[in-house]
């Protein structure tokens, strides 16, 4: 399409010459990059590669031996690569669109000036503005991620005041349900859950204090650079704020595998393993959230299309080796926080000089050791195998085996005792004891509050130990932990001009964490300010100016309105200074984002995907909005904001934890409160907001993608919830003087034609109002948004 | 083809669009099996459908079909490798042989293990992948990656790529159905078998086989006393018509249609669900064969016979699950503690239904177009742990398929001679997928879907086709 576009222009001027970078480059990036890619023997990621290339020869005549996978290239495109060739080849590119320097393209100073400008190009007509019983019901959804009440409707419909729609944009904007909204939009894109995923699927039960900070956060309007600062390294940057280090639950939102790092032994390639996958985790969902960059594809060798090589992937992993997924205590009053902090590094800094002890006893081994380890193994299994004695037989061979157990774990110890020697002891108890003074000033402070996040420093649960100090990363050559290569040094990636990619290889890894925040919120970063503008675009029209939120490299789509993405994040960076209330109230006052949506056919013609926004995009709510609406209009909706997730689900707390929908009743106490508060299960998720596409908490979502199917509406249709609403909401609008007139007001924002009172009124006569309310919760116009 | 004719018989006429969404093919890279391949992708399929035995918890090569005499003659010595062992929560113990004893089966001469005696009978249809390697140790990663082809969460499982890649058979039934242990779900729980970033389209539908409400929502819950079945049929109809009349108001949306029509399929899938399930109709002689009626296979029996009435109706992957989670009192093949007891159970329960399975596909004519895979996470070491049990072991172990196209009664691939490591034709799931994938009519280096600035295969950047068990 790009390349017929380009022709097309070709076509229409009188013979320019040949550009590499409009007409010649997306060629090479479709048909030969493929293989042709930076780690291949002939790379042609350069117009220099291409030129000095046989690529000519290899693509013309009757049989070209080249592309080697589908057709061959197109006459059109060998003719324009000839002509390149012959007037010079020369590298017109100004290099890889998301890396060149920000800069505020003149001339043109809003949203629809750029919108506009590109329909005029394509002979398109931008929609009429939309009426206002839409334009609330879209806006309240969009930034509330809930429907306006009827009240909200008729207020807005009939106030005569020029600015009463901006003044409806700046109501919503102020009102914490905003915030509640758009920290469900983070989530997705972090990967936010509150288990931890794989086997043995514990519940994170301090993970949402983050998530109330998140709140928080968008509801204050904290400056962006802020926002990222604090996530990555709020404990360091701001050592003096609690908020700042609860900030960092960012850093844990993620999976963790349990087994592998509490129930593997140190040393062992599984657990090496475990942890490289696991900081692979964080540096995908950092670089990915805040730079829109795929760092994660160089893990196993140098990146195949965008200039990142293995080294700096790795780089990037030193940079969190010194943290693990753990909770964290932090106390509201900022003294208290920072004497408890103060007091931690102390202990950190003895336990560091202590554990080298520590494992002469853990490790300590010999034959008759091993044996005995292995007996008392045998005798654990075989106990905990039996379970409860239900003989007596039973109950005399456990005690036996109890016995046994005690007495191998005597011998055991001797032995220990006497391989590791007096003198190490004496040392250990020395070291303890410098524990007790600072202990003793930790148990005079007031209980902590703890939050799931990314300590260096913890206690010890099973084989989970705290890093104390940045753990040597190197380069994994094919990304495996039995062929290390050259060391990495803490650090980002070269590839963004005018900034310092190497960082301190600080032994404080705090000082690593705080050298990334500030290279990702430098002003000077390109792909940063470009990535957030682009996210909440995408948020609010539905499609990102780059389809790709999370990739803005070569395999990555390119921007719609480039100028326009400049234009933005300039004015986020400097005109707003990273507000990004401004930045939405920027985009939903736009007359773009007024438009109808509907259907026209001669523009679809052109543009069938509304890539230039002659009209805005109609949406399906989301699961979370689904499940708000329908509290909402039936008056059940708990607006309480913060503090624990409620569990919509059954729960055991086995060895494998338990986690079941079908047993909860959708009354339960703290069952109306926004979705946003939902606890959310990795391993099992809610089978209700998973049909409606609520994604996976373990996948970093920069989209969701919207399906329908038949399994879907039989969640709308039967789902004990929705059942249980249609029941309230019946109750409620029977209470009103006009009840079919009441229940389209709250559903769907408007009164009920006289064909549909006609119906309705019948099948409610015939059978009840819950069934009709039913019927009205499952309709397109309750799911979707015009 | 035959799910397009439907619905533009019954669905009023709902354009390709609103059924691409419906199906979940509106994303990228939408793709359906071709007719003049057979219903493959790229090339003619010999296999229409899967229907995966997963032992959860790892099911031992050394117990089941991976005979090696030297742990019987070695017996009770210390286990001596020539290395060192790196194990998942022990020290090598001692070589311990088998509890059961071993026979010879079938034209090929295939040694199998008196723990299934039945299965054993069919070995001349079944291809033994006998030096299977994980790349974890760990269950939950090592469960993911048989099932996804990664050790992380987050990805497709086979079942969801296949759905992906050729749609299901039939417009009744979900393309993708599993069917869990009753005692629980295994590590990683329903994630896997999610769609991962595929569209929500491609995940697993669930179906509890033997219990009150085996599909969720499948009806509404019976506490809900104000719907009848009259208010049901009604207020569908007035849905259609308030949907209709919405879409009138609303054209050049796909999405739209696509809605009103997934309600007419939710109403299909409702009465053809509950079919599949009555196994009322079946014969004596087929009950007997699957075991139904003796407590200790009747659960498996079940399940292997829905299998098999899934797949006879158009469903493209089923999913039978033999084990739950790693609690206690044991409920699935983690034998750290007790082999003999806990694979012996497991293995009593499973025997006849499989057996069954095979011989009851065969009789049909459809073991020629079903493959039958039999997979675990990782294997379990020669030697013991404790005094009766064995440790994980990733570096060997067995996985067998059937039918579909593969070459019965061989085995490819081999351990060394303990049993411990996969020393002849190494194979990852890697290339179990890639061969499954190739019967279906797929090549497993062209089944993509870009996520996160890859493009996302089952294979990941692996997978060779194990040409020689091919038929």
């Amino acid at each position: 399409m790009r390349f017929c576009l380009g022709l097309f222009a070709l076509a229409m001027s009188a013979a320019p010459p040949v550009s590499y970078e409009r007409d010649v480059q997306p060629i090479i990036a479709e048909r030969c990059q493929g293989c042709h890619n930076a780690r291949a023997a002939l790379p042609l990621m350069t117009a220099e590669a291409v030129r000095k290339s046989a690529l000519l020869g290899a693509v013309s005549g009757e049989r070209p031996r080249m592309p080697k996978s589908g057709p061959p290239l197109k006459p059109e495109q060998v003719a324009l690569i000839s002509q390149w060739i012959a007037e010079g080849g020369k590298d017109d590119s100004r290099g890889w669109w998301s890396l060149r320097p920000l800069e505020r393209p003149s001339g043109r100073n809003s949203i629809d000036a750029f919108v506009q400008a590109k329909l005029r190009d394509a002979k398109l007509e931008p929609s009429p503005e939309a009426d206002r019983r839409t334009l609330i019901r879209r806006l309240t959804f969009d930034l509330h991620g809930l429907p306006p009440t009827p009240a909200e409707v008729a207020t807005f419909v009939t106030d005569p005041a020029p600015d009463a729609y901006e003044r409806l944009v700046d109501r919503l904007l102020a009102s914490p349900r905003y915030g509640e909204r758009w920290t469900r939009h983070w989530m997705d894109v972090i990967h936010y859950g509150e288990s931890h995923g794989y086997d043995k699927d514990k519940p994170r039960l301090n993970a949402w204090p983050y998530r109330d900070w998140l709140i928080r956060a968008f509801n204050e309007d904290k400056p962006y650079s802020r926002f990222v600062q604090e996530q990555i390294a709020g404990d360091v940057l701001r050592p003096g704020d609690p908020q700042a280090l609860v900030a960092t639950g960012f850093l844990a939102a993620g999976p963790w595998d349990f087994v592998g790092h509490q129930e593997l032994k140190e040393g062992t390639t599984d657990k090496n393993n475990t942890r490289v996958l696991d900081r692979d985790d964080v540096v995908a969902t950092t670089m990915s959230t805040f730079t829109s960059v795929t760092a994660h594809c160089a893990r196993c060798h140098d990146h195949k299309f965008d200039p990142i090589p293995q080294q700096e992937y790795y780089n990037l992993q030193a940079v969190f080796s010194g943290i693990d997924r753990a909770d964290r205590p932090f106390d509201d009053d900022p003294t208290v926080h920072q004497q408890r902090q103060d007091l931690l590094r102390r202990k950190q800094a003895i336990q560091l000089r202590l554990q080298p002890l520590l494992d002469r006893v853990e490790f300590a081994t010999s034959a008759e050791i091993v044996a005995l380890s292995n007996s008392i193994q045998d005798a654990s299994l075989l106990i905990t195998h039996m379970g409860m004695p239900k003989t007596p037989a039973e109950a005399a061979q456990k005690a036996e085996l109890e016995a046994r157990r005690a007495k191998d774990q005597k011998a055991r110890q001797l032995l220990v005792d006497a391989m590791v020697g007096p003198a190490t002891y004496a040392e250990i108890d020395r070291m303890k004891a410098e524990f007790k003074p600072i202990d003793d000033q930790l148990a005079m402070l007031p209980q902590p509050r703890f939050v799931y996040a990314a300590p260096s420093y913890f206690d010890r649960a099973g084989a989970f130990r705290p890093a104390l100090l940045p753990r040597p990363v190197t380069v994994l050559v094919r990304g495996s932990v039995n062929s290390p290569g050259a060391p990495a040094h803490a650090g980002a990636l070269s590839a963004v001009p005018a900034l310092k990619a190497r960082f301190d290889d600080a032994a404080d890894e705090g000082i690593r964490r705080a050298a990334l925040a500030n290279w990702i919120t430098d002003r000077n970063n390109v792909l940063t300010w470009r990535s957030i503008v682009n996210r909440v675009w995408q948020y609010h029209f539905g499609t990102g100016i780059v389809e790709s939120a999370n990739d803005f490299g070569r395999m990555g789509m390119k921007p719609s309105h480039p100028e326009l993405l400049d234009w933005l994040a300039v004015w986020f960076r400097d005109d707003a200074q990273g507000s990004l209330k401004k930045l939405h109230r920027l985009m939903v006052t736009s007359a773009t984002y007024r438009q109808r949506s509907a259907h026209r056919a001669d523009a679809a013609k052109v543009d069938g995907e509304n890539r230039l926004l002659w009209r805005m995009n109609r949406t399906r709510i989301d699961a979370e909005a689904l499940r708000d609406a329908m509290l909402s209009i039936t008056g059940k909706l708990d607006t309480t904001m913060g503090g624990p997730s409620v569990q919509m689900f059954w729960f055991k707390n086995d060895h494998s934890p338990i986690y079941d929908y079908a047993r909860f009743d959708p009354d339960s106490p703290g069952a109306y409160r926004r979705s946003v508060y939902r606890f959310i299960v990795r391993s099992v998720p809610d089978p209700f907001m998973d049909r409606l596409d609520c994604p996976d908490p373990s996948v970093l979502t920069p989209k969701r993608s919207t399906t329908i199917t038949a399994i879907q509406a039989l969640a709308v249709w039967n789902n004990a919830f929705v059942l249980r609403m249609a029941e309230h909401f019946a109750e409620r609008i029977g209470h009103a003087q006009d009840p079919l007139e009441e229940a389209f007001q709250l559903a769907l924002g408007r009164s009920a034609t006289t064909e549909e009172r006609r119906a309705y009124a019948a099948y409610a006569k015939k059978h009840g109002f819950a069934n009709m309310s039913r019927v009205l919760l499952n309709t397109n116009e309750f799911l979707f948004v015009d | 083809m035959q799910r397009r004719s439907f619905l533009w018989r019954s669905g009023g006429g709902f354009g390709g669009f609103a059924l691409a969404h419906l199906l979940g093919r509106e994303a990228q890279g939408a793709s359906k099996g071709r007719p003049e391949f057979n219903g493959g992708l790229h090339h003619k399929a010999k296999a229409k459908r899967v229907i995966q035995l997963f032992m959860s918890g790892a099911a031992s090569q050394c117990d089941t079909f991976d005979y090696k005499p030297l742990l019987n003659s070695k017996a009770g010595q210390q286990w001596d490798p020539g290395e060192k062992v790196e194990l998942f929560q022990s020290n090598p113990g001692v070589v311990m042989p088998s509890p059961w004893a071993w026979k010879q089966y079938g034209n090929c001469g295939k040694w199998v293990s008196d723990l299934f005696p039945e299965t054993a009978t069919c070995v001349d249809d079944m291809t033994f992948i006998s030096g299977m390697i994980s790349k974890s140790n760990i269950h939950g990663p090592a469960t993911f990656m048989q099932n996804t082809g990664f050790i992380l969460p987050g990805f497709p499982s086979a079942g969801g790529w296949v759905s992906y890649a050729l749609g299901s058979e039939t417009e009744n039934l979900p393309d993708f159905v599993v069917l869990p242990d009753p005692r629980g779900m295994p590590p990683n729980g329903p994630a896997n078998w999610a769609a991962g970033f595929l569209p929500a389209a491609h995940q697993a539908t669930t179906i509890r086989v033997g219990t009150p409400a085996p599909i969720h929502d499948l009806q509404a819950a019976t506490d809900a006393k104000y719907i009848t079945a009259q208010s049901e049929r009604d207020g569908l109809a007035l849905l259609k018509q308030q949907n209709e009349g919405h879409l009138a108001d609303h054209e050049g949306d796909s999405r739209l249609s696509a809605r009103i029509a997934s309600y007419e399929m939710a109403a299909r899938l409702q009465l053809s669900a509950p079919a599949v399930l009555d196994l009322s109709g079946e014969t004596k002689a087929t009950r007997d064969l699957y075991g139904l009626d003796a407590p200790l296979t009747a659960d498996l029996g079940q399940r292997c016979l829905v299998a098999r009435r899934l797949v006879e109706r158009g469903v493209r992957f089923v999913q039978v699950w033999s084990g739950a989670d790693n609690g206690f009192p044991r409920r699935n093949w983690d034998s750290h503690e007790n082999l003999a007891k806990d694979h012996g159970e497991l293995g009593t329960a499973l025997d006849r239904p499989v057996a069954a399975l095979l011989k009851d596909l065969k009789a049909r004519g459809m073991l020629d177009d079903t493959i039958v895979y039999w997979t675990t996470e990782f294997g379990r070491m020669p030697c013991s742990q404790g005094s009766k049990g064995r440790d994980h072991n990733p570096f060997g172990f067995t996985s067998w398929v059937a039918g579909g196209g593969f070459q019965g009664g061989v085995t490819h691939g081999a351990t060394d001679e303990w049993s411990y490591k996969a020393i002849e034709h190494p194979s990852y799931c890697y290339d179990v997928h890639a061969t499954m994938l190739h019967l279906l009519g797929i090549d497993h280096t062209r089944l993509t879907y870009r996520h996160n600035g890859i493009d996302r295969r089952l294979t990941d950047v692996h997978g060779e086709v194990i040409r020689p068990v091919l038929a």
